[in-house]
């Protein structure tokens, strides 16, 4: 399962979905493929999911808005666990993913 | 009308770019936030002192200029938008202008005042959590907020009635400071 463009790539290996590029799309109902994408992860119940957004350069505040909302989804599941992985070398990581975990503290984010 | 702060204070020998988007010459669209905000980041970031990391000065400055263009062009009334920017030591400003409606200009007013009453960090988490409860919102604020919160950005607003005619014009005005 992949959503590929010219800007950014979205795919699933196993129970980790990967993020790469820079996402700058215009609202929700342009980001819904990847919400969708990432809900059919949640909808297989796995113990545990991890993003990976170390290759995600650049997110725009809707994207942003729709880790938050998957966050929150995930939130109202407590078997199934959350990591998140990010990149200091990536400065809005450190900035707004902290945010995440103010929503769901179980969240294990790591920014390394 | 003004909302938050919004003046700017780097003086005249800070280096400056203006970029005028003419909506007459191109086919303005979404994607021209993105080029136009990493057109000015990568201007900048190349121009900083070296005390400054660049390569967090390209970032905070490409995703606010993004976001606050995002939203001119979101809600544009036809016509051009003007970009200043600026930089002087570690002080980053930019002021971006564009027109709208009066019925947008009343419902943006609105949403200030209700961003500029709360703690940013407080408003964000009860947004986003508004949001999630209707899958369609898109989040009204969010964008601004995170500036606020997560980058320490200083903004205001300006809001000047274009003489005999029912527009608005809008200064976006923003300062960072890079570090």
């Amino acid at each position: 399962m992949e959503i590929s463009t010219k800007e950014y790539r979205v795919w699933i290996e196993g129970t980790k979905i990967h993020y790469e590029g820079t996402m700058r799309l215009s609202g929700t109902d342009a980001y819904a493929p990847i919400l969708s994408l990432m809900n059919d992860v949640l909808q297989s119940k796995p113990d545990e999911i991890t993003l990976d957004l170390t290759e995600l350069e650049f997110l725009n505040s809707s994207g942003i808005n729709l880790l938050a909302k998957f966050t929150i989804e995930v939130r109202k599941q407590p078997d199934i666990s959350i990591r998140v992985n990010g990149s200091k070398a990536v400065p809005w990581q450190s900035k707004s993913l902290k945010n995440l975990q103010r929503l769901h503290p179980a969240l294990e984010l790591t920014i390394s | 009308m003004q909302f938050g702060t919004p003046t700017l204070s780097n003086s005249a020998d800070a280096k400056s770019i203006r970029i005028v988007i003419s909506s007459d010459a191109i086919d303005l669209s979404w994607h021209h936030c993105g080029t136009t905000s990493d057109f000015i980041s990568e201007f900048f970031s190349k121009a900083c002192d070296s005390d400054i990391d660049a390569n967090d000065a390209h970032h905070s400055i490409n995703y606010l200029i993004n976001e606050i263009l995002e939203n001119a062009i979101k809600f544009r009334y036809t016509d051009d938008i003007v970009i200043t920017g600026s930089l002087e030591m570690n002080s980053f400003e930019i002021c971006i202008t564009n027109t709208v409606n009066s019925d947008t200009a009343e419902r943006f007013q609105e949403v200030l005042s209700e961003l500029l009453s709360r703690d940013p960090g407080e408003l964000l988490l009860e947004k986003i959590e508004q949001n999630a409860m209707d899958m369609s919102s898109g989040g009204s604020g969010l964008g601004l907020l995170t500036l606020m919160n997560d980058y320490d950005a200083r903004l205001g607003w300006a809001f000047d009635k274009v003489p005999e005619q029912s527009q608005v014009r809008l200064a976006t005005v923003a300062a960072l400071t890079l570090s």
